[in-house]
């Protein structure tokens, strides 16, 4: 895509024009997910509960972590479909760290997030420095990464990890006011990468690589950099997701992980980033997990066939992309 | 890399420039390199076969054998082929929804209500058609992007496949008898193959070739995947040769589908997307095998080459280490080859510019 939307560099000065920066497909999103809530909310006793909000907010706050960083990188016009081995070596690494060394908190999530900037550093780099196509080299490393953390996971289990990382998990003391700690963390990211993104230079240069990479060179975007440090963001990312799993099972599984980047490129591009680059925010993808888990949670509750639950996620997505499609050719059309 | 629309030029040429073409030809020509590779992999297999490092031999008969896990490996390839090379972010990521769905149709069909073999494998091909026709419509007519459209048709196909015949696989004795159908056949002085091999996999190459490589539709294909604008004003219909190569990736994956219900006697209800899956491997093999993801640039032969490298590079790490940890280095496998591909790619590529 090499359209140019002059309007959507525009910084927001006044209060007016921050509400103006939640875009059309934000604010359709809002909607839907007020209607399915109401609805729900309505039809089933149980929906608007609130341990049913905890938990559907907590089961999907891995997928909103990465998928911060994998906007990021989709804004660029790349993608990485490596992210659920990245987790899988993060688990496994954490999950014996803390078993058999009994490290605490702090630096559970230090080495989660170092082990995590280390995979993402190398999709990065390899993807900057040679141009070879983002899905190609994150297709490699989706199957190195999973064979590291099957290597380190050795044989066995990695099961009954003390609860250090409860409170990034899905339990009691995971809360503050009533909302999993993990949710709060994904929030807090999600609008600092959003202010980054919409009001730093550096931020405003991923969307003009993900617009036009050659034009951004020649601007004097310091293409390589920026591209490694938005597959790095999506690394740490996952490397915090790798934390928030454990902590809500203490089991770390050989296949964990496995389909999670599909879940997040899904939630991602229900938020109205387009794959084609240069357009996206992280609230959009915020909203999009957050009716991801709604969709989920109404399957269970109205007792569906539990693999249903994926057929819906399948139609938002195409119904998420369509109305793109349709509302950028009206716009051609203007 | 060469592509298919590259012409040659006529004119002879001095000694010194013939014998950097072979240079250049040995080292940016995907098939001579997979060739290499190849060659490699089996005399190293070979001399540890001999020198009793393997827990079986690795000989003729061993490889033979192995050919019934190359046939649907090359069968999704091909189909990934013919949508990446029509270009503009072609991929299919619903392959694997579509075997899964697919099969457990051809289960009903087959095993609950007794359509005869033929029909119910017309059926698969059509039924995997007509899958890959609704990704063609969202892709080629309604113009969104492949990525996108396959990853919500895979999730919708593998979604509905998992709440038929209640997640439970259909393995009936008629079913069961199916399995007679991937049997060896020998040949005079070969050692015995796997009858799909030449049932499936022969007559599925040749179509394919003829297709790609010597068909209007092919090059109408790699028309639209080099330059679309271009192939718009040649008046080739972009939609309708995109939709078909769509279709096609889709047949191919209802015939995979049958395939995998004879080789394990079961239907299962997540044949196409259990563990890894059959999607990302297809994937693999079709880039190892040179179809740039760019659109444009890919050979049957290719395909075929990376198929049988990836096939028997698996076997002969089963032979190398016990279950557990030859299915580790398989994944190790697959992965390092297809960045040792994407990577020798890009250095010859630089290399091949200067010496040029």
């Amino acid at each position: 895509m090499t359209t140019l939307r002059p309007q959507r560099t525009e910084q927001p000065r006044s209060w007016h024009s921050l509400v103006s920066a939640v875009e059309g497909q934000e604010l359709v999103l809002i909607g839907v997910i007020v209607l399915l809530w109401v609805g729900l909310g309505v039809g089933t006793p149980t929906f608007l509960s609130g341990i049913n909000i905890q938990n559907i907010l907590f089961s999907v706050a891995p997928i909103a972590l990465i998928g911060i960083g994998m906007t990021a990188v989709i804004v660029t016009g790349g993608i990485d479909v490596s992210v659920g081995s990245g987790v899988a070596v993060v688990m496994v690494v954490i999950g014996k760290m803390i078993e058999d060394q009994h490290i605490g908190l702090g630096p559970a999530l230090l080495l989660a997030v170092l082990v995590g900037a280390l995979l993402g550093v190398c999709n990065g780099v390899i993807i900057a420095l040679t141009g070879i196509s983002p899905i190609v080299v994150t297709f490699a490393t989706l199957n190195l990464f999973r064979f590291l953390s099957l290597e380190i996971f050795g044989r066995g289990n990695i099961d009954g990890v003390p609860d250090t990382l409860g409170p990034v998990g899905g339990g009691g003391s995971g809360r503050f006011i009533g909302v999993p700690n993990a949710w709060w963390l994904s929030v807090l990211i999600a609008a600092a990468v959003w202010v980054y993104m919409r009001q730093r230079p550096s931020g405003r240069h991923w969307y003009a690589i993900g617009g036009d990479a050659g034009a951004a060179r020649l601007a004097g975007v310091r293409v390589r950099h920026r591209v490694i440090a938005a597959y790095l963001l999506v690394g740490v990312l996952a490397g915090v997701a790798g934390c928030v799993l454990i902590g809500s099972g203490g089991t770390v599984q050989q296949n964990s992980g496995t389909g999670l980047e599909l879940e997040v490129i899904a939630a991602v591009v229900i938020g109205g980033t387009s794959i084609l680059g240069g357009r996206g925010t992280v609230l959009g993808t915020l909203l999009g997990t957050v009716l991801v888990g709604t969709v989920t949670s109404a399957v269970t509750i109205l007792k569906w066939p539990s693999q249903l639950a994926n057929l819906f996620v399948g139609i938002f997505v195409l119904l998420a992309v369509g109305t793109d499609v349709l509302r950028e050719r009206r716009r051609r059309a203007l | 890399m060469s592509t298919d629309v590259d012409i040659e030029p006529a004119t002879a040429q001095p000694a010194h420039a013939r014998r950097s073409s072979v240079l250049r030809w040995l080292l940016t020509d995907r098939v001579a390199l997979l060739i290499i590779l190849l060659v490699i992999l089996l005399v190293w297999f070979r001399a540890l076969s001999v020198g009793d490092y393997l827990l079986a031999p690795f000989d003729a008969t061993y490889l033979a054998s192995n050919l019934a896990y190359f046939v649907p490996t090359f069968l999704l390839a091909i189909g990934e082929a013919f949508v990446i090379i029509g270009g503009r972010g072609g991929i299919d990521l619903s392959v694997g929804g579509t075997v899964s769905l697919v099969g457990i149709v051809f289960g009903y069909e087959y095993a609950f209500w007794n359509w005869p073999l033929w029909l119910a494998v017309l059926a698969a091909i059509a039924g995997g058609a007509a899958l890959g026709a609704v990704n063609g419509l969202l892709i080629a007519v309604l113009r969104i992007p492949a990525l996108i459209a396959t990853l919500a048709t895979s999730y919708a196909y593998s979604s509905i496949a998992l709440t038929l015949h209640n997640s439970a696989p259909i393995s009936t004795p008629r079913i069961q008898g199916l399995i007679s159908l991937t049997g060896a056949v020998e040949l005079p002085g070969l050692p015995a193959i796997p009858l799909q091999v030449l049932m499936i996999f022969l007559p599925a190459a040749v179509i394919a070739w003829f297709l790609l490589h010597r068909s209007t539709y092919g090059r109408r294909l790699y028309a639209l995947g080099t330059n679309e604008t271009a192939a718009r004003f040649a008046a080739i219909s972009v939609a309708r040769t995109r939709f078909t190569a769509f279709l096609l990736s889709g047949a191919l994956a209802g015939l995979v589908a049958f395939l995998t219900v004879a080789q394990f006697a079961s239907a299962a209800t997540d044949a196409g997307t259990s563990g890894a899956g059959m999607t990302l491997p297809a994937i693999t093999v079709a880039v190892l095998g040179g179809v740039a993801i760019s659109g444009g640039t890919g050979r049957v032969g290719g395909a075929l080459l990376a198929a049988l490298l990836v096939t028997w590079l698996n076997a002969g790490i089963l032979l190398l280490f016990n279950n557990d940890q030859s299915s580790k280095l398989q994944l190790f496998a697959l992965g390092g080859l297809l960045l040792l591909a994407a990577l020798l790619n890009f250095f010859i590529g630089r290399f091949a510019r200067r010496i040029r």
